[in-house]
């Protein structure tokens, strides 16, 4: 219980003093040594309730709940003040609304309610702690060197907000801690809150016109989501007089009827955090920000909460028919779609966003099919993802401060301008779509699950989905992959920090593939077994060490196989005849001059444009909500 | 410790299938090339040319463009390999399935490494065609498990029935995508073995000697594989049946070779479209039924 105080109270108070350290030296300092501290203290608690199954902590406190509600009160009058500086209705309004729902919540409808049990451990809590204190302080540390540069970038005279920058990515840190621990969900609603406003801030760190304008769409969009919690949560509290989240799904479970109201609203707010359609376009603009901010809002934070919601709901899900399939839907249509829309990007950091959300999505379909099956690949998908897509943002900020572009096709020729940083980033790319990898082989239970299960539009829209990733993964990959003569090494000037955490993420990545096997048996099983009382996997663990081999293999190929000089003459590439110079690639035109062969990837943007898709699954998935919801009230007013 | 067992026999049956796979593809190669020599009127090379072809590339002196493109084209022949391994162990389809993609990567991958335009332009094109056949893939082995009841291929031998019995629908629609995979005309987008093809023989411009040898090699293993994907659609409990399965195999592959006689290539759309209409049909529509009674 202490560590988890520990946990959640630590990062506030580095925030807060990160808030007053204006020199740079010191920040490093303090960032560095707090993130040391954060993991390990983490990685600790991992340790100490590993096979202990579910662990209530009595704790109860009014004064906690005053204090959230106060919290709560002072975001939503931050966001209004915001919006009314920066003239904008409709955040103004949600916000004055929360305001008066977050009061009357604490003044009326909770009022007298007590959860017994304020804080609870369990394998699911413990694999988000893993993640949340490893890889979100891995990138706080990797902020260090980043925001050096972006400070460097910036023009002259540009107010140095830093200290608010690395303060929010704490102030992230302890909210989400606060969200996995809780089993009070209106305390697990603040924590919600916090981590909606930081990302707000965030996301208006640089204050450009279109920092803000995405910001505020941002905002609006989870707005809409934590009045939908805050709604389910009414309801909680007035109907079921709980507001235990352990309790409510017990309850959903053996009165699907009676739970399905709250349970759909909680799924949207899920899902709006989770950035699936129709919000998806939150997690697309939030790429303004640094890179930090992305890495930290895609892996570890953030959207991760979305998902940890929707599978702690699962059992729900499973029995409930309408919020059950109104999320299986839309995470099946957003999978699909946001990988299609993937191939028309050329925006490095945009196709990550969308690989996130179709990701999501799939976590989100496993989550809606709520079986323990589902949940077995859900759980390993939340954490390759988190892991994978962290080391990808990573590289894709420092490359992009070394050759100048986040655009894949000046990534050309990376591997030779930027050897160690091409290979992490191609493992990173690997791990989130092919065989052996962690990814595919939670895609592959994904798959079993939803065969097993007969949910066919979910295969149909997983095969076409897998199709489309396969497609944008390895033109990137390739792209990366092209060698030609002997370049100029433009990465000896990357910082320390920046290599000591995508190396931390690298390591991760082949730790957490090899070890598959290993983490299903500490981690995953014993999470689905608490919940359903069974034992699943859908692999077997013949397979899982199969694959476990070869990832080795492959990573071992990846950093000590590939790049040598190896044996043989060295030829120059075919052009026809016509080669202009020896190992570049020109050749002599029909007038005698030289001509640059160039060539550009495939993104079928007439197939696959945003222009094209884009409107489908916004329009599909917000029926589907809408129409859920409609027949969730229905179900309400007959009971 | 769990497990063991399957992975020990997927290493055994890797190296069974890497020993035979090539043997079996190098004589039906041959016959390909004897039988569309048959169909233009001519006589054609003897029954053992490819494997003459292959020797002599192995001869050869080494040259490549860079030291990475043959160990990406190793990683290739090893990762088809061992899928046959996990497909003749009895093993998982599934995963069987996509080590075949993990293969088909990195061989793009070699291409792409190169940087020569003809070889991109190939690379670009044989990603398209993974697109263009993952769907129905995926279909394929999930109607194999609704027919059978598992994933793992050695649950047809005690199937009362033989998959096609259920999923026909599934079935022709593989057939259709084989010749995607197989890499026939009128789908020989990426590299063909005509040497007339606009981009220079696409993906395989830059390999030469003995990494060309791999691929070669690599193509024979690969079509024994597929062919043997289309072939366990009719093996049942019945030990017979594996007669009936090797004749299908053989039927396909002669399928393939008229049709590949027989059609222009095509653009890349036409492929792309008509092959995820076929998924979405006959795939879709026969998985559906299964699923619903």
């Amino acid at each position: 219980m202490e560590l988890l105080a520990f946990l959640m109270i630590f990062p506030l108070v580095v925030a807060a003093v990160l808030l007053l350290v204006r020199s740079n030296g010191a920040r490093k300092v303090i960032v560095g040594g707090s993130a040391a501290i954060i993991a390990v203290a983490s990685l600790v608690l991992v340790g100490m309730y590993l096979g202990a199954g579910r662990v209530e902590f009595e704790f109860s406190s009014s004064a906690l709940s005053i204090l959230c509600t106060v919290v709560d009160v002072a975001l939503s009058l931050l966001v209004l003040g915001y919006a009314v500086r920066y003239k904008n209705a409709l955040a103004g309004v949600l916000a004055v609304v929360m305001v008066v729902l977050a009061i009357g919540f604490e003044v009326v409808a909770a009022h007298g309610i007590e959860v017994v049990h304020g804080f609870y451990v369990d394998a699911l809590t413990l694999l988000m702690v893993a993640v949340i204190g490893v890889i979100g302080s891995g990138i706080c540390v990797y902020a260090l060197g980043y925001m050096e540069d972006f400070q460097a970038h910036e023009p002259e005279g540009a107010a140095d907000r830093r200290p608010l920058f690395f303060a929010l990515m704490f102030l992230f840190l302890s909210a989400m801690y606060l969200i996995v621990f809780s089993d009070n969900m209106a305390w697990l609603f603040t924590g919600w809150e916090i981590t909606t406003v930081c990302s707000f801030l965030l996301i208006g760190y640089t204050r450009t016109e279109e920092a803000i304008r995405n910001s505020f769409r941002q905002i609006i969009m989870n707005m809409i989501g934590g009045l939908a919690f805050i709604l389910g949560l009414y309801y909680c509290a007035i109907v079921l007089g709980e507001l235990s989240l352990e309790t409510f799904i017990a309850v959903g479970n053996y009165a699907p009827v009676v739970a399905a109201l709250p349970a759909a609203l909680l799924a949207l707010a899920g899902i709006t955090k989770a950035a699936q359609m129709p919000f998806h376009t939150w997690l697309l603009g939030a790429m303004v920000a640094p890179t930090p901010t992305s890495a930290l809002l895609h892996s570890s934070t953030m959207v991760k909460a979305g998902v940890f919601l929707l599978l702690k709901l699962a059992p729900v899900f499973a029995v409930s028919l309408i919020p059950g399939a109104m999320v299986v839907l839309t995470g099946g249509i957003t999978f699909m779609l946001c990988s299609f829309m993937a191939i028309s990007q050329s925006n490095a950091k945009r196709v990550l966003a969308y690989s996130t959300i179709a990701n999501l999505g799939l976590i989100t379909a496993c989550a809606g099919v709520g079986t323990p099956e589902a949940i077995w690949a859900g759980m390993f998908l939340l954490l390759f993802h988190a892991i994978a897509k962290s080391l990808l943002f990573l590289c894709v900020g420092t490359a992009e401060h070394h050759i100048g572009s986040r655009d894949i096709e000046d990534m050309d020729l990376l591997f030779e301008r930027m050897p160690k940083l091409a290979r992490l980033m191609m493992l990173g790319i690997m791990c989130m779509f092919i065989a052996p990898f962690g990814m595919l082989v939670a895609k592959w239970a994904t798959l079993v699950t939803f065969v097993d299960t007969g949910q066919v539009a979910l295969i149909v829209l997983l095969a076409f989905g897998s199709g489309a990733t396969f497609m944008f993964w390895a033109k990137w990959l390739g792209k990366l992959a092209g060698i030609a003569g002997s370049l100029e090494n433009v990465e000896l000037t990357v910082h320390r920090s920046e290599w000591i955490a995508t190396g931390v993420m690298a390591a991760l990545i082949v730790l957490c593939c090899v070890g598959m096997p290993l983490l299903s048996w500490g981690i995953v099983e014993p999470y689905v077994y608490t919940v359903y009382g069974t034992v699943a996997g859908d692999i077997s663990d013949g397979n899982l060490w199969l694959a476990a081999i070869m990832c080795a293999f492959i990573a071992i190929v990846l950093f000590a196989g590939l790049g040598s000089k190896g044996k043989g003459r060295r030829v120059d590439i075919y052009l026809a005849g016509a080669t202009a110079e020896k190992g570049e690639r020109r050749f002599i035109n029909s007038l005698s001059g030289a001509t640059e062969a160039t060539a550009r990837n495939w993104y079928m943007e007439g197939i696959f444009g945003e222009k094209t898709i884009r409107p489908i699954g916004e329009l599909c998935c917000a029926v589907i909500i809408v129409v859920a919801l409609a027949a969730a009230c229905a179900g309400v007013l007959a009971l | 410790m769990y497990g063991l067992d399957t992975v020990v026999a997927t290493i055994v049956a890797t190296i069974v299938f890497a020993i035979l796979a090539p043997i079996v593809g190098c004589l039906l190669a041959g016959l390909d090339r004897k039988v569309s020599a048959r169909m233009q009127g001519r006589v054609g090379p003897p029954l053992l040319q490819p494997y003459y072809d292959v020797r002599k590339l192995m001869g050869k002196e080494r040259a490549s463009v860079n030291g990475s493109e043959s160990v990406y084209v190793t990683c290739a022949i090893l990762f088809t390999f061992i899928a046959g391994g996990v497909f003749f162990a009895g093993g998982n389809f599934l995963l069987s399935v996509f080590l075949v993609t993990l293969s088909a990567l990195f061989f793009i991958i070699a291409a792409y490494s190169t940087r020569s335009p003809y070889a991109e332009i190939g690379a670009h094109r044989e990603t398209l065609q993974v697109m263009s056949y993952e769907p129905m893939v995926l279909l394929m082995a999930v109607g194999f498990f609704m027919a059978i009841g598992t994933f793992d291929t050695a649950g047809v031998f005690t199937a009362e029935l033989p998959a096609i019995c259920s999923v026909w629908g599934v079935f022709l629609g593989f057939l259709f995508v084989l010749t995607i995979k197989l890499r026939k005309s009128p789908f020989d987008l990426s590299m063909s073995h005509h040497a007339h093809q606009e981009i220079v023989r696409g993906v395989t411009t830059e390999m030469s000697g003995p990494t060309l040898a791999k691929v070669e090699i690599m193509h024979w293993a690969e079509n024994v594989l597929f062919l043997s994907w289309t072939a366990i659609f009719f093996v049942w409990a019945n030990p017979a049946s594996i007669a009936l399965a090797v004749v299908v195999g053989i039927v396909a592959y002669f399928l393939e070779v008229f049709i590949d006689n027989n059609f222009a290539r095509v653009k890349w759309q036409a492929m792309l479209k008509s092959a995820w209409a076929v998924a979405l049909v006959l795939g879709g529509i026969n998985i559906a039924v299964l699923a619903f009674i």
